[in-house]
């Protein structure tokens, strides 16, 4: 039994916490909020609620938007000029408000190589998908609703590129 | 103001069952054992800014508690942001991977499409592990379908078939959902229609599908079957407008068939 008891104690030690570095970190009030930024977001643009953070899941519907993702992906196709570049490949988010009306701004993008390295992608890809994406317009507006009343909020969405040698693969989510 | 309460209580669950305490305790772990109760007093929704300052204090507690790092996870995962996702399950599954090695395989899979980074995963996953190595975290594919799928994806489809077949028929496998969809689709990609039928004869009694009719339908239409095919093309339009589709409230399934595809069918 001793012989059994060593190893498991010896093993055991490996996870013991003897470590006390901690990263205190700040975080937004819900992740991944966007604030206003007057020098990248529209000054007209208008937040029907408070930001209470909801995500474009949160109702259990998923992406709503006009045409469904095939809609999407279509805009993308047509409008999306590709071009070869080798060193291009990865993926790239862009995530947005969409208010109670269906109109958005607070465009973000970030971006990582294949291995999840974070990567600044070449311009004259990341500023395609950004006019791409602002010029989406079927956008659905997400709601609350009880047998009483209708409440309609501002939620986040996010789109996903993945990029091969500056051509677009796939659009998540 | 209610709404807004019931919505937030439906969505402020932890994402995976909290570990047992006690299994810390009894192996002398006093540190995993008090980071580990202090985290099932974590009540907040994943996305709010407490239920990451509560996490790291649990993570002070115990910086090797690999619970934590998949909770922090989550929320960065569901909004997309790849890069911080990757670091904190990454750690987790440096930690514990009996339990966050298939699951990061699947959102590899699930939320990015990193379809080797998925097949790396389970297959790592399936080397390490001597017991089933169970389904992706929503339940919607085991995860060996997952890699069959991922197979597929990356163009090779008839390992994506022989991965598929043999999950299927593993006995005591109760079939998924949407498995014998996905291995008629990938029958289908290779012009065997004969199977692909097969499959999706089988698919509409486990699970009636949109897709799976559209699938049908396209198949008839090749065969020269048009009467089934305008049959199959009815179902599915019957079919989508029930909402019997492929639906995922966070992204979209492998294969979904949208319904201006139905139409123009």
């Amino acid at each position: 039994m001793k012989k059994l008891l060593i190893p498991l104690i010896f093993l055991s030690l490996q996870s013991f916490c003897q470590d006390n570095k901690t990263t205190m970190l700040k975080y937004p009030n819900s992740t991944g909020d966007i604030d206003f930024d007057s020098t990248l977001d529209r000054k007209d643009f208008q937040l029907c609620g408070k930001g209470y953070g909801y995500q474009y899941f949160n109702d259990g519907k998923g992406v709503l938007y006009e045409g469904e993702k095939k809609a999407i992906e279509q805009s993308f196709k047509e409008k999306y000029k590709s071009q070869n570049a080798s060193k291009q490949t990865g993926l790239i988010r862009i995530r947005f408000v969409v208010n109670c009306k269906g109109e958005t701004d607070r465009f973000r993008l970030i971006g990582t190589d294949e291995n999840y390295q974070e990567k600044t992608f070449d311009k004259s890809i990341t500023e395609q998908l950004l006019t791409i994406a602002k010029e989406l317009k079927g956008w659905k507006p997400k709601a609350f609703q009880s047998k009483t009343e209708i409440l309609a909020y501002d939620f986040y969405q996010y789109l996903i590129f993945k990029i091969k040698d500056g051509k677009i693969t796939e659009i998540l989510p | 103001m209610k709404i807004l309460f019931y919505f937030l209580f439906l969505i402020s669950f932890h994402t995976y069952a909290q570990p047992n305490c006690n299994v810390y305790l009894y192996a002398g772990d006093t540190a995993q054992y008090k980071a580990c109760l202090l985290s099932e007093q974590i009540q907040e929704y994943q996305f709010h800014r407490k239920f990451h300052e509560k996490f790291d204090e649990v993570l002070k507690i115990c910086p090797n508690f690999a619970y934590a790092y998949r909770e922090k996870s989550t929320a960065y995962l569901k909004s997309g942001d790849f890069i911080t996702w990757k670091k904190l399950i990454d750690k987790a599954v440096e930690l514990e991977w009996r339990t966050n090695l298939g699951y990061r395989g699947w959102c590899r899979y699930q939320f990015f499409r990193d379809y080797e980074g998925a097949i790396r995963d389970i297959e790592k996953l399936d080397s390490l592990a001597n017991y089933d190595i169970g389904f992706g975290q929503n339940g919607d594919y085991h995860l060996n379908l997952a890699k069959g799928i991922c197979y597929s994806a990356i163009g090779q489809k008839q390992k994506a078939i022989d991965i598929m077949k043999q999950q299927i028929n593993t006995p005591n496998y109760e079939v998924g959902l949407y498995d014998y969809y996905q291995l008629g689709v990938t029958y289908f990609e290779i012009k065997d229609y004969q199977n692909a039928l097969s499959c999706f004869e089988k698919q509409a009694k486990i699970n009636a599908l949109a897709e799976n009719e559209y699938y049908k339908s396209k198949i008839f239409k090749i065969l020269k079957n048009q009467d089934e095919a305008n049959k199959c093309k009815n179902v599915a339009v019957k079919l989508y407008k029930d909402s019997k589709i492929l639906f995922d409230p966070y992204t979209h399934h492998f294969n979904k068939v949208y319904w201006e595809e139905i139409e123009n069918l």
